[in-house]
């Protein structure tokens, strides 16, 4: 059986973040060289912080890959809740240390301080936001000690500013905020996915007006939009396969982004 | 797998929900402008009596039987409604009739509710993208005020706003990293202060009780770091206690 034309393009859609499907986009780049600068200066703690789906979790990825060919990165995009573990962790991951034991703040100090790195290892946080505010405040303290340097994202939401928030008032040293994108942006996104891919044709079918739909769906959301194109994708596959001659090979169909939009819920009907 | 039969259904009924104050706002407006010819004639009586009374009576079906205070009644709305399409200045602002009423409220219901951006269908098929590649290139300003904020505090580090921290969240886990910072220092009777802090706090780390009566030991008071200690391991039997106790004992035996 012939596969779909709009199979693969709808794989590439799927939501899973790998720095493998990072796409290039301007003001980001623009984000992610002052990231990488930032780590290599000796600032202890990095702030990434932003709205949900502007890319935070995909930058830190993207971040740990091209570290690790050159230096001691680790990431923990899971929240380790519990602070025991956490330490725990961090020491296993960073200092290989084997012990189940509960390890105390001053222990792993204290292995910090026997372990001599040349360059400080860097441990990078997702989804900080989730830690207790006694964790964090051990965070803090392990980066003050100098032991490791983090780099934590952090959820931007509507009620909660995290960033007056008491821990990251003074001393973040540094903070970036991702925003959401444009559609300009969106555009390139989605475009550049698609043509990285070789998916010509398909992406020849997407003009101004569906874009601009999709940026209004999704509000410039790159995980929406990801969601959303995976969404129609799906569905071009199965009007390929059912409804052939409902499909026009021109533009992408209103109908069918609405369609997708209301199968992903960013629609209420 | 998507139910596309439901997805269908479901598209439809949105898009009815949609398209209804539209087509309302249309309706109205297409009521109003037929309406208008019918009380223009009405209001001019040569055309009116030039016309044979049969076809009069046919064209206008009720309102002709009305009083000539009634017709006039007629005319406002039909005026004003040439007044909001602008042709007219505005002269009268009474608008008695209720029906007329009701449909300028429909229509800012509607204005309120924003339309997806409508494009001629011949303008999409003219402009079908040939790739793309170049249009991407095309490079986007690169901060844009909002796309980017970076901040940056190069401060060094200083115990000091570790200590403001403690003074203000009273965490056990400052209070005793503080107290290892002066007791690493040589700052005995802060490393004491601060260890004291945090064992009124949090009652059970060993790492504080330790460094608490190290300090002691420091300061030359090693009968009361021993006393402490001795209290310690009777509340918690801590291993790490006993074994600094045994050391203590050792080297002031000698």
């Amino acid at each position: 059986m012939e596969p779909s034309l709009f199979s693969k393009p709808r794989d590439l859609f799927v939501d899973v973040v790998n720095p493998k499907d990072y796409v290039q986009i301007d003001s980001v780049s623009h984000i992610y060289q002052s990231l990488k600068n930032s780590v290599q200066k000796p600032l202890k703690m990095i702030l990434l912080y932003g709205r949900p789906g502007t890319g935070k979790s995909m930058l830190l990825h993207k971040l740990h890959h091209d570290l690790s060919k050159h230096q001691k990165v680790y990431m923990i995009d899971i929240p380790i809740i519990d602070e025991d573990d956490f330490l725990r962790v961090l020491a296993q991951k960073t200092y290989s240390y084997a012990s189940r034991e509960p390890l105390s703040l001053t222990k792993f100090l204290e292995l910090s301080a026997a372990v001599n790195f040349p360059i400080i290892p860097i441990v990078l946080l997702d989804e900080a936001q989730l830690y207790s505010s006694a964790l964090m405040e051990k965070i803090r303290l392990i980066s003050d000690a100098r032991a490791l340097k983090f780099v934590i994202t952090l959820h931007k939401t509507d009620n909660e500013e995290i960033i007056a928030k008491e821990h990251f008032q003074t001393r973040i040293w540094e903070s970036i905020e991702l925003h959401n994108a444009s559609y300009e942006e969106l555009k390139i996104y989605i475009q550049k996915k698609l043509l990285k891919a070789n998916c010509f044709d398909v992406a020849n079918m997407i003009n101004d007006n569906n874009i601009k739909l999709i940026n209004k769906l999704t509000r410039g959301n790159y995980r929406d939009a990801n969601k959303l194109m995976f969404a129609l994708f799906t569905l071009y596959t199965w009007y390929e396969e059912h409804n052939p001659h409902k499909i026009k090979y021109n533009a992408l169909s209103k109908k069918y982004i609405e369609m997708a939009a209301i199968h992903t819920g960013l629609i209420r009907a | 797998m998507l139910d596309i039969t439901n997805l269908e259904r479901r598209w439809f009924k949105y898009k009815l929900k949609r398209i209804f104050p539209y087509g309302l706002l249309v309706t109205l407006i297409l009521v109003l402008g037929l309406s208008i010819p019918l009380i223009f004639s009405k209001g001019s009586p040569a055309p009116i009596d030039s016309l044979p009374k049969n076809s009069i009576k046919t064209a206008i079906s009720t309102p002709v039987e009305t009083t000539n205070e009634e017709s006039s009644m007629i005319l406002q709305p039909s005026m004003q409604f040439i007044q909001s399409m602008g042709a007219v200045p505005e002269t009268d602002t009474t608008v008695p009739d209720t029906t007329l009423l009701g449909s300028s409220k429909n229509s800012v219901t509607s204005n309120t509710v924003k339309l997806p951006p409508v494009e001629a269908s011949s303008s999409q098929s003219q402009n079908v993208k040939v790739p793309i590649a170049p249009t991407i290139k095309a490079p986007l300003p690169l901060v844009k005020g909002k796309l980017t904020s970076i901040k940056r505090d190069d401060v060094a580090f200083d115990i000091h706003e570790i200590e403001d921290r403690f003074k203000n969240n009273s965490n056990p886990n400052l209070g005793l990293y503080i107290a290892h910072y002066h007791y690493d220092h040589g700052n005995y009777a802060e490393a004491y202060n601060y260890a004291l802090k945090t064992n009124a706090i949090n009652s059970s780390m060993d790492d504080s009780w330790l460094i608490f009566a190290k300090s002691l030991v420091k300061l030359g008071k090693e009968d009361q770091a021993k006393k402490t200690l001795q209290l310690y391991i009777s509340n918690s039997n801590s291993q790490n206690a006993k074994n600094y106790l045994e050391t203590l004992t050792k080297e002031t035996s000698k």
